[in-house]
């Protein structure tokens, strides 16, 4: 895998190098990646997709320094020491605290930073009407449907300002429209942002549309098998986007590759 | 994460927790650390309890109060199960019982056994009817609880198919509830032996608990330790056993 | 379920406590037919008039307030001990290891069983008292704390470490919030056991207390005064069940069964 190296520093903002990752399992221990190699540039949105179980959120979590891992993992050139506000973290299943409100779950991270009290609750103040929810400030999670409190985690993640984010299959716990919508509100802040983005998802479409890069994971143990470097007109509104050919042929080239290996995870599966 | 140890470690470490806690208590006694009115060496109390079931009188007392515990608890569960079901089906009898029961069920039940002895003398009656007294809320409150939870698509579907009402009782409604039931049987078993215990050490009249208070009387320590070790293990035989038939018939746990 | 309209009135505060005054009048009906000696069963009559003596005169307030007061100090020392050793049960597996079977092992024991131990060790009075209730009150706290603390998922966990919570910090930012529903839920159960624990202790020996009350008037044949203060134990162990139930929803407005809670 060519290693895409930083225009400024000439370093990539993430390596990931030689990456393992064993499980102990019921007889044997179980290998969720084997030396996975990948270099992630500052700004750049990478996908990474494959069949299920094949280690691609395990990935993540190494990266996020939730687990440890043999090989090595480096952000702007230095070895991670577990989790950070660096690397900003985004769960498919929300992890807002459900004790706080929405501004308290966002203010949260602000507040183990060294800003005054009302820079703080004026950044709250903006994400809160950035992802949409004037109003709702002071509800409770509980009180939220699945989209909404996606977009508090969202802000809650973003109101540290990490330098990278890390999404772990985060629309996949929501309906198909709210999706399309979530999906949407990603890529603007994207664009508006640009920071570096590793996103865990099985939905190819999802993949292509909000990338410029997809990786493609292997069936267990995962590895990285193919690459796909996407360069579409994000300018176009999503309805022409989806219908056009230059999105198409790079989904279904993207979607075969996805699909040869999600055949060899079933043909592994049933061999064992 | 460290991983999950298996039941025979389990087991192996309970014996290690009960084997290091004997072995503390006797070297405790025997260091003369506590007077052996206060704290009897472990020896000792097997001795005495040895004494005790020789001679017939503990084996004696363990039988009287189990037998007004469990007939308390039988008798709590028919009232209790027959309520809670009633309770489910009819919302007037919910509307009638629900009070008495939300008021009575946080009061300490032993408070009224004064009442009980008022009425049924100190032997057994009274001791039986207490425990049912105090078992049946739990057991009530379980079965409304699942009675009420029964799937409703089951009960219409049993009634498209022409069943009749107490047939539905018996074929739907009571399997579908009873894992739950039986789980505030399990709870109020320890209820049953707790206030069999209770009742005889404030009343008198014979069983464990009073025999208990009676060498707590004359200070004969290793008799005490003796009797309050007894109940232990037979609480901690008797929810073993519930357990027991508890998986032995799978049906009778989980989402049925 | 709805119901019609007209039934709304049955189901409101009021109208619910219609059986219970029901009850009563049917009790009030029995006794004064005479059917049933009026010493064996004191009309609701009576034992109102015996409730007024006994609330007026200082017996009954000295009393259970001897009561409350052991049941609240073992309460809080049990409660609290209770909630550290799930925490200590749940942060560490080498002391959940040993801890387990030892606290699997008390749950079969009545703690009342304990109380002529404690009156060898301690003699009668508070101590014994406050011992038993301490000892009862353990196990529902520590196995409650444990599940809360154990049971928060791992995401939420990750999460927090992620926004930069320090390892010190977990327990009180996210462990002990995550548990306080279960935490709620145990003190319930220990509350009441507070109740039995004290009041047994007190009608085993004690020479004090509203068990003693209770048991003393029995033995002297004041019967009218022996249900009042009966009826003032359910009253007080009523009311304070409710209370705990309102702090409960106060702290928990945010947890899911919200809209649930306040049934028995």
């Amino acid at each position: 895998m060519r290693a895409v190296t930083d225009e400024t520093t000439g370093v990539p903002k993430i390596q990931i190098q030689a990456v393992s990752k064993s499980y102990p399992g019921d007889k044997s221990p179980v290998l969720a990646l084997r030396a996975v190699d990948m270099s992630i540039s500052e700004g750049e949105f990478v996908s990474i997709v494959g069949p299920s179980g094949c280690g691609k959120s395990t990935l993540l979590y190494v990266l996020g320094g939730f687990l440890e891992a043999d090989g090595k993992v480096l952000v702007d050139g230095k070895a991670i020491r577990g989790p950070g506000t660096d690397r900003g973290v985004v769960f498919q299943e929300y992890a807002l605290f459900p004790w706080l409100t929405v501004r308290n779950n966002i203010l949260y991270g602000l507040e183990r930073g060294a800003l005054a009290p009302e820079e703080r609750t004026r950044i709250a103040d903006r994400l809160i009407g950035v992802i949409g929810l004037k109003g709702f400030e002071d509800r409770y999670p509980r009180e939220l449907s699945g989209g909404m409190k996606q977009r508090v985690a969202i802000a809650r993640t973003l109101a540290c300002d990490p330098a990278i984010l890390l999404l772990d299959e985060p629309f996949g716990a929501l309906d198909a429209q709210t999706r399309e919508v979530m999906q949407d509100e990603l890529l603007r802040i994207w664009l508006e942002t640009r920071k570096t983005v590793l996103m865990i998802t099985h939905d190819v479409n999802e993949a292509v549309y909000l990338s410029n890069r997809i990786c493609v994971m292997s069936a267990r143990p995962g590895q990285i098998v193919e690459e796909f470097k996407i360069d579409l007109d994000r300018t176009i509104p999503r309805e022409k986007l989806f219908l056009s050919d230059a999105f198409n042929k790079t989904r279904n080239e993207v979607w075969i590759s996805v699909r040869q290996q999600a055949l060899a995870a079933e043909r592994l599966n049933a061999g064992v | 994460m460290e991983k999950e140890p298996g039941k025979r470690a389990l087991q192996i470490r309970s014996v290690i927790s009960v084997l290091v806690i004997v072995v503390l208590w006797e070297a405790a006694a025997r260091a003369g650390l506590a007077s052996p009115l206060f704290l009897p060496a472990f020896t000792a109390v097997v001795a005495e309890w040895w004494t005790v079931c020789a001679d017939g009188s503990l084996p004696s007392d363990l039988l009287t109060s189990l037998f007004r515990a469990f007939a308390g608890l039988f008798a709590a569960t028919l009232v209790g199960v027959g309520l809670g079901i009633a309770m489910a089906r009819s919302r007037l009898v919910h509307w009638i019982f629900d009070p008495v029961i939300a008021l009575a069920f946080p009061s300490p039940k032993i408070a009224f056994l004064p009442i009980f002895i008022l009425w049924f003398g100190i032997y057994s009656t009274s001791k039986i009817l207490l425990v049912a007294f105090a078992c049946v809320f739990p057991i009530v409150i379980g079965t409304y609880a699942a009675a009420s939870a029964v799937n409703r698509v089951w009960i219409w579907s049993a009634y498209s198919l022409g069943t009749s009402n107490l047939t539905l009782l018996f074929r739907v409604v009571l399997p579908a509830a009873w894992p739950r039931i039986f789980a505030a049987l399990r709870v109020a078993l320890p209820v049953s032996l707790i206030t069999t215990f209770t009742a005889e050490m404030v009343g008198g009249g014979g069983g464990m608990g009073a025999s208990l208070m009676y060498s707590q009387r004359f200070f004969e320590s290793p008799t005490v330790f003796a009797y309050i070790l007894t109940m232990l293990v037979v609480g901690l035989l008797l929810d073993a056993m519930m357990l027991r038939i508890q998986t032995a018939f799978p049906a009778w746990h989980g989402n049925a | 379920m709805q119901g019609s309209d007209r039934y709304a009135v049955f189901r409101s505060p009021v109208g619910r406590m219609i059986p219970l005054v029901a009850m009563g009048l049917i009790w009030q009906a029995i006794s004064a037919t005479k059917l049933v000696d009026p010493s064996f069963l004191p009309s609701p009559v009576r034992i109102g008039h015996a409730m007024v003596d006994l609330l007026t005169g200082r017996e009954i307030r000295d009393n259970l307030f001897v009561t409350l007061a052991r049941a609240a100090i073992g309460l809080a020392l049990g409660s609290a001990a209770g909630v550290w050793l799930g925490l200590m049960m749940a942060r560490s597996p080498t002391f959940r290891a040993y801890a387990a079977p030892i606290v699997g092992g008390t749950y079969s024991l009545p703690k009342s069983a304990l109380i002529p131990l404690f009156i060898l060790w301690f003699g009668i009075g508070t101590a014994t008292t406050v011992c038993a209730v301490f000892l009862a009150c353990l196990l529902p706290m520590v196995v409650n704390t444990f599940q809360g603390v154990a049971s928060t998922p791992r995401v939420l966990v990750w999460g927090a470490q992620a926004l930069g919570t320090r390892p010190r910090e977990m327990l009180w930012q996210v462990f002990l919030p995550h548990a306080l529903p279960d935490i709620f839920t145990g003190l319930r159960v220990a509350l009441g056991f507070s109740f039995v624990l004290a009041i047994s202790s007190e009608m085993i020996a004690s020479t004090n207390g509203i068990g003693k009350l209770i048991f003393m008037y029995g033995e002297n044949g004041a019967y009218d005064y022996m249900f009042a203060a009966i009826a003032c134990v359910v009253v007080v162990a009523f009311v304070t069940d409710r209370l705990l139930l309102l702090l409960t929803r106060k702290c928990l407005r945010w947890h899911e069964s919200a809209t649930e809670r306040g049934a028995a």
